[in-house]
């Protein structure tokens, strides 16, 4: 070698941004290569960072028209809360309490193995009052004062259905369309369409909540995989043991100008071989060194609160402080949501309540309200609620009959009608949609399928769901299958005057 | 279009140098090169196979349909007249109501694709039957300029492309770097210094076929060949779905790793997997092959209703054979006809007939399965009866010795009586949860109708008996109870929490005792729900006897003996109760009957002799037969004699081991009443339609007419030397591994939509080979490796990836990254840590704390990841416990999936998690300070430095002296930090379970840790090259 190898590093690496990074997204050859060599997550340089029109990865064309919201932070209720006690407000039931439900409003429906063999089906009212929130005068459980502050930002839609009433199969069409495994996530749909904007952040990040309770859902990393789309985009989750992200912390307690100097001898080496051996691979290596390198900074960085006023707690809770409590979590899922994340997604999974209703709900109520009021609120705050989707909402809902019976009681599963809200990106504020019957058992009107759930949140980024697919063993598949219809009713205003936005064509 | 296929035609486009529209002058279209892929994409979707779904009783697919009047009285195409049909009136149309696609169909024509559906009307409209359906058939190998190049037939066809585009094939791979390429190809593993040391020095021309032999008989061949496999197979050692609990199904895996071993031809290799208990006198290793199809996950949550899951189990079997076997997406049928391929729903679900007929269950669907010894542990099995053999030798010595002591023995049981059992008579029964209790004729008490969530069953019987010492419980089974079991759950399981006894005197009932039971025993009790536990005065925690009802339909007995002795003269009303109040719901006793018995109380037992010996004993003993008394002798052995009973004992205790050495693998069995099979309507298990029995679809030849249409017969069928796929299928595959990217990029779609191959002829030329060796797959690897093709230099220079990033040209040798077992055994090898054990349980390598129960901590569901230690640490990654919700990271960061269902391609991504995995992760820190060691060592040995041995155990190859100083600079740098901060040192010699040399100078030990380090981060030691 004629040139040092810091020298053909330096040129290698420059040659690297230049020829992956350095142009815009209408560069169709760049991106198409690009997308190729280095797709979706995480590839984005330091040096374009700042430019409003970049990001790393993502289909030329997308979004398809004009989005609503940039990002969505779903805070998932696994186990499924009761609609019953939270959200569906049935005063109906005061008088039917006690009865036993009509066998023409149950049907034909499937019974869990649960409660298959009960003899009766009591309708048992929720225990808890329902009071007014805010100008909307939205009807909410008095167990959810945080969350009644934000009512008038909420978009509670009661009139969701399923078609899965088991956990695995319902919280797997949730999370991926499809009730068996084996299908990609909806973060990962949207890290392969939309790319990342994060700059040295994954595009699709997941937080738990730590359990509190023992019969909480077990969970699944397929729940964030990509399914076959290629594997980069599945969620990374964040940790809130040990390594925020895996492997992320040195062993050797080394420093950071150390580890510069390791990485620098590596790039050297590396891009030494590139020279000789001219595999394009090998620079797209060193890129994600140093992105690796980034994340060393930007990581700890980000899960470090120190930066946060006292402010913040007051909002959150002081239970922000402690990791993996769901103030913990959607604090953290703000600070993602600030630095570009795409979908920040947090698991509570402690919903699962087949007896004690009565003291599971409350202590659940507790441990969530506060921080998911907070988050909506910091949001506002920030300015940021307009193009962030905040999504709140389980896998089903629960039986309005109870299971067991007694003090005790518990509710069994319920596809048939379930409620969720909505805030931000887009969704209009302070409002219903859907409702069901005095028996909160069918839906009465404006049903909305998981599919169309799907649909809906992929418009409000600004994408045709049936137009972002991808085609694996001959066939084009979607996140919706081949059904969903988009929620008109719940857009809101426009983000983006439509006139600025041109539809890109490839 | 989609993404896909808009870079597959550019590259076909590029490649062919068209681009424009195509010349006058080339040759005659070709309907499956230049027209299907058209038709396909943008027609097929409602002038395809799917009959449901056909506009304007339009078929495209086939000439005769396309070429027909239509009820408008139009043809679509007319072969040669281009202004008498209407497709191409159609395509040129501009009115949205008459143009081809709909506008808002979302698909779209372009001129190109206009100008060829147009020449080829011109030309004839002349169709083909689609490639891959019609059975290849052996070419000749073309004619190539370079007559020198080709080393095989391969490099004819390779050559001839190349030739074509105007280039030329690359010249050799150094001899490093082919080593290295060769044996990560064949067993994913680096080459030793002495085989690369063997190699270089090898100067014979048969140097290189020599190499690739050496690897061919190795045994990580079959390892590493088998650790592919495993992605097809979705081979797994949980259950998946949502509790994912652990299953043993490893035997299955190490009957992979040995038929790759023993070369098992790809035809046999089929047939046992797929149907090797229906093989005439099928051996237990060709029962065990067919654990193939039940590697699939079971689910095991509450709710689910069986069928709704066996249906799915049946479909993913369904799925997994059409696509290792066929490369075909039979998935797509399942709901409608095929949209594109000729495979119609009907067709699915006689495909699915020939896998419907286990005898299996949705829920807890681990039956059937047997205990089949691993293929690799002959040796082991050979030790155990050996034993087992010396152990009986000397039994018959012991019997002969103790004929006296027998005789009075026999005497002395005789005139001792057993303890009689007083079977109750039930007068009242009341359930608090609403069961319905009916007494039957045996004095048993069946539960039946509603099944509440807890339950408490109050029976009550009267007895003249008194000192009464002991009662016992028989759980019986009933056929009206769920799954054949003693329990009342769907699972046939009960739990039983407390078994509560109050004694009321018949004469005064005033006078009442609480009966307290001191001692349980069981005949069977289920691991962590043993018998004391529904004595033991509580119900928390779910604390109650039960007898693993989802596995074992068996009866149960359990018995209680009292602390004191119960029973009033006069009579005595004794009032049970039988508390179900487990959180587990709807676990009653299905069908209890209780006993009593005034035994002295010490003595009671479940044991005592079995009803068998009791009635021998019960026959004067001249009436015995020579075996009867033999018998007697035996279990005289067994319960009187030290010595014998020891022997016995120790028998059992290796019969035991023997049998539990290997635990059972599920496998495939065929149920004696065959079960119907229907179309599903949109694919819906309780959707059930038209009955179907088992065929295979019509595009393809017909099973043999005189073998019985089954398993077997499908297995011998897909290898059968006529049939269009199973060779093509697997042959690509095999290219794929090697290269990268398969003859037919898309190896999961063999179908109208998949990707055409590259080298059509060089395919089937490949597959025919295949099929005349006899489906040799060793030598199918023999010939591709020694061809030139693959022996090329991937050292080419920047203008040839960019001229042709995917290689499909195959001008230059694969490069590629490893996959991630191969990284992460080359670490373990190149340190010196690989421990080479072949076959055997599943281990636990290092894996971050908490990954499994942050996502599942249910009690009895979860567990913390058992990390292992020692050798367990460092053994191949194919022997890693793979958890399909929570695969191991070091893995599942490099892309391996998560094995939920068949694999056929993985991802190939570079990620910054990637580079996090092998800077920082414990088996890769440790490893360096492994190879620190190693370099030290072996440097000072030979007296090198160990910077260059390093750097040559890690890529193969020499370092130049550029790379060479980048590495000492680094050393320096390092050492100089290390020897003042001795701390840091130890933290990273301290990773990892083994324990660091103490004889080697800490600053220079860490700082060549660190230089290892920065070796094995090298883009060169990921990347086969």
């Amino acid at each position: 070698m004629n040139v040092s190898p810091a020298q053909l590093a330096q040129a290698q690496l420059t040659e690297t941004r230049r020829q992956f990074f350095g142009r815009g997204r209408h560069g169709l050859g760049a991106v198409a290569l690009g997308s190729l060599l280095l797709p979706g997550l995480l590839q984005r340089p330091a040096a374009a960072s700042g430019q409003p029109d970049d990001r790393a990865g993502g289909l030329p064309g997308l979004p398809h028209f004009a989005p609503r919201a940039k990002r969505v932070i779903y805070l998932l209720q696994c186990g499924a809360p009761s609609q019953v006690d939270l959200l569906d407000y049935k005063p109906s039931l005061d008088k039917l309490h006690a009865t036993e439900l009509p066998a023409s409003v149950r049907g034909n429906q499937r019974l869990t193995g649960m409660t298959a063999g009960q003899g009766s089906f009591p309708l048992t009212k929720s225990p808890w009052k329902f009071v007014p929130y805010g100008q909307s005068g939205m009807m909410l459980s008095e167990l959810l004062p945080h969350i009644g502050k934000v009512a008038d930002e909420l978009c509670l839609i009661k009139s969701m259905h399923t078609e899965a009433i088991n956990h695995d199969p319902a919280i797997t069409f949730f999370q991926t369309g499809n009730q068996q495994p084996g299908r990609p996530s909806i973060g990962s749909w949207l890290s392969y369409g939309l790319g990342s904007e994060a700059e040295n952040l994954p595009g699709f990040v997941v937080l738990l909540n730590h359990n509190t309770y023992d019969q909480a859902q077990p969970i699944y990393d397929r729940l964030w995989g990509a399914g076959f789309l290629p594997s980069n985009h599945q969620g990374v989750k964040f940790r809130s043991q040990g390594d925020p992200v895996l492997y992320l912390q040195d062993p050797a307690g080394t420093e950071r100008p150390q580890q510069r100097e390791f990485l620098d001898r590596l790039g050297q080496l590396n891009a030494a071989r590139a020279a000789e051996v001219g595999d394009p691979e090998i620079l797209a290596r060193i890129a994600q060194y140093e992105m690796a390198y980034r994340m060393q900074m930007s990581v700890p960085e980000l899960t470090d609160l120190s930066d946060e006023p006292a402010s913040t707690f007051e909002l959150y809770g002081e239970e922000a402080r402690t990791p993996g409590t769901n103030a913990a979590n959607c604090l953290l899922a703000r600070r993602l949501a600030e630095r570009g994340v795409r979908f920040i997604q947090i698991f509570n999974r402690d919903w699962d309540h087949h007896s004690n209703v009565k003291s599971n709900v409350p202590m659940l109520c507790k441990q969530t309200d506060q921080g998911s009021g907070a988050l909506i609120q910091d949001l506002k705050q920030r300015g940021m609620l307009d193009d962030t989707l905040v999504i709140w909402g389980g896998e089903f809902g629960r039986t309005v009959y109870s299971q067991g019976g007694g003090e005790g009681f518990g509710r069994d599963h319920h596809p048939r009608c379930f409620s969720i809200w909505m805030a931000g990106g887009g969704v209009k504020a302070g409002f219903t949609f859907g409702s069901t019957d005095d028996f909160c058992y069918n839906i009465v009107d404006d049903p909305v399928h998981v599919h169309d759930f799907h649909a809906t949140i992929l418009h409000l980024l600004g994408i045709d769901h049936e137009r972002l697919t991808y085609r694996f063993q001959g066939r084009d598949y979607r996140l919706t299958d081949v059904k969903g219809n988009v929620v008109d009713e719940v857009r809101g205003e426009l983000l983006v005057a439509s006139g600025e936005w041109r539809e890109a064509s490839c | 279009m989609s993404h896909i296929a808009r870079f597959a035609l550019g590259f076909f486009c590029g490649l062919v140098g068209c681009g424009a529209p195509l010349v006058a002058d080339e040759p005659r279209l070709k309907f499956n090169r230049d027209i299907r892929p058209i038709l396909a994409d943008r027609c097929f979707q409602c002038h395809g196979p799917d009959s449901q779904t056909r506009e304007a009783g339009l078929r495209l697919d086939q000439s005769s349909a396309a070429t027909a009047e239509l009820d408008s009285g139009e043809r679509a195409i007319v072969p040669g007249q281009l202004e008498q049909s209407e497709l191409v009136r159609r395509i040129r149309s501009n009115d949205p109501d008459l143009q081809m696609p709909p506008p808002d169909s979302g698909k779209q024509l372009t001129d190109r694709d206009r100008g060829l559906l147009e020449r080829w009307i011109a030309e004839g409209a002349e169709y083909e039957r689609h490639w891959a359906f019609v059975p290849p058939q052996r070419p000749e190998p073309p004619r190539v300029e370079d007559s020198g190049w080709p080393s095989n037939p391969i490099d004819q066809f390779v050559l001839a492309r190349i030739e074509a585009a105007g280039l030329k094939p690359s010249p050799l791979a150094i001899r490093e770097k082919l080593i290295r390429r060769v044996a990560f190809d064949l067993t994913g593993l680096p080459p030793t210094p002495q085989e690369l040391q063997d190699f270089l020095g090898d100067e014979s021309p048969q140097a290189v076929s020599r190499m690739i032999d050496h690897y061919l008989g190795s045994s990580a061949y079959g390892e590493h060949l088998a650790r592919t496999w495993l992605d097809l197979a979705r081979y797994a050692d949980s259950n998946g779905y949502q509790y994912d609990t652990e299953r043993q199904q490893w035997v299955w895996r190490d009957w992979v790793i040995a038929a790759y071993n023993q070369n098992m031809p790809f035809d046999q290799f089929t047939i046992e997997q797929l149907a090797g208990d229906l093989l005439p006198e099928a051996t237990p290793q060709q029962r065990l092959a067919t654990g193939f199809n039940r590697n699939h996950g079971v689910t095991i949550e509450g709710g689910v209703i069986d069928e709704e899951y066996r249906t799915e189990y049946v479909i993913d079997r369904v799925v997994t054979t059409g696509s290792t076997w066929l490369g075909l997406t039979l998935l797509c049928a399942r709901c409608h006809d095929h949209k594109f391929d000729p495979l119609s729903q009907r067709e699915f679900y006689q495909f699915m007939a020939f896998f419907n007929q286990v005898p299996e269950r949705g829920l807890n669907g681990f039956e059937p399965q047997e205990r089949i010894p691993s293929p690799l542990a002959a040796e082991l099995l050979q030790k155990y009866d050996r034993q087992i053999e010396q152990l009986r030798e000397e039994l018959k010595a012991t019997s002969r010795e103790s004929q006296a002591e027998f005789a009075a023995w026999l005497e002395r049981l005789r005139s001792q009586p057993a303890a009689e059992w007083q079977v109750l008579r039930p007068g009242q029964l009341h359930s608090t949860g609403g069961s319905t209790l009916t007494l039957l004729a045996d004095d048993s008490v069946l539960a039946g109708g509603a099944n509440p969530q807890h339950d408490v069953y109050e029976i009550t019987a009267v007895t003249e008996s008194i000192g009464l010492t002991a009662v016992r419980l028989e759980a019986l089974t009933d056929p009206s109870l769920p799954g054949g079991g003693p329990g009342r759950h769907a699972n046939s399981n009960f739990v039983l929490s407390e078994f509560e006894l109050t004694a009321v005197s018949v004469r005064d009932p005033q006078l009442t005792r609480e009966v307290k039971f001191v001692r349980a025993e069981a005949d069977y009790n289920q691991n962590n729900y043993e018998v004391i536990k529904a004595i033991d005065g509580t119900v928390a925690g779910n604390s109650g006897w039960a007898v693993d009802g989802p596995t074992r339909k068996e009866p149960a007995i359990a018995l209680f003996v009292a602390a004191e002795p119960f029973g009033f003269d006069g009579g005595t009303e004794l009032r049970f109760r039988l508390r179900h109040e487990a959180s587990f719901a709807t676990h009653g006793v299905g069908r209890p009957r209780l006993s009593v018995t005034a035994h002295p109380a010490g003595e009671v037992s479940l044991g005592g002799p079995p009803p068998a010996i009791v009635a021998l004993l019960n026959r004067p003993q001249q009436e015995l037969t020579a075996s009867e008394l033999a018998d007697l002798e035996r279990y005289y052995l067994e319960v009187q004699s030290t010595r014998g009973q020891a022997i016995l004992a120790e028998i059992a205790r290796l019969e035991q081991e023997r049998a539990n050495a290997f635990p059972p693998t599920m496998i495939m069995r065929e149920l004696d009443q065959p079960r119907q099979t229907f179309v599903l309507n949109r694919g819906q298990y309780d959707s059930p339609t038209e009955p179907v029995t088992a065929g295979v679809p019509q595009v393809f030849p017909p099973l043999p007419a005189d073998q019985k249409p089954n398993r077997l017969a499908l297995a011998r069928w897909l290898v059968s030397p006529n049939h269009p796929l199973t060779a093509r299928v697997a042959v690509n595959r095999i290219w794929q591994r090697l290269f990268g990217v398969g003859l037919v990029k898309t190896s999961e779609d063999f179908g109208l939509q998949g990707e055409l191959p590259s080298h059509p002829e060089l395919l089937d030329w490949l597959a025919t080979e295949y099929i005349r060796s006899g489906w040799d797959t060793k030598a199918m690897y023999r010939l591709i490796l020694n061809s030139a093709t693959y022996r090329q230099s991937s050292e080419v220079g920047r203008e040839a990836y960019l001229r042709d990033p995917d290689n499909r040209l195959l001008a230059r040798g694969p490069r590629f990254r490893l996959e991630a077992e191969e990284v992460r055994d080359a670490a373990l090898a190149v340190s010196d840590l690989l421990v080479r054990q072949v076959g055997g349980p599943s281990v636990y390598p290092y894996q971050p704390p908490g990954l499994w129960t942050e996502l599942n901590n249910r009690p009895g569901y979860s567990l913390e990841y058992p990390e292992g230690k020692g050798e367990q640490l460092y053994r191949r990654s194919v022997y890693s416990f793979w958890k399909r919700t929570v695969p191991l990271p070091m893995l599942k960061i490099l892309d391996a999936p998560d094995r939920e269902v068949c694999t056929l391609q993985r991802s190939r991504t570079n990620t910054p998690l990637q580079a996090l995995l092998l800077w920082n992760a414990p088996q890769f820190v440790e490893a360096a300070r492994h190879l620190a060691q190693r370099m030290v060592a072996e440097a000072q040995a030979t007296g090198t430095d160990p910077a260059a041995r390093g750097f040559e155990l890690v890529t193969g190859r020499v370092a130049t002296a550029g790379e060479l100083n980048v590495i000492r600079d680094h050393f320096t740098a390092e050492r100089e930090r290390f020897s003042h901060d001795e701390a840091a040192a130890r933290e990273l010699l301290d990773v990892g379970d083994s324990v660091p040399d103490a004889n080697l100078p800490l600053a220079d030990y860490a700082a060549w840790t660190s230089v290892a380090r920065l070796l094995l981060n090298l883009d060169e030691f990921v990347t086969k090259e």
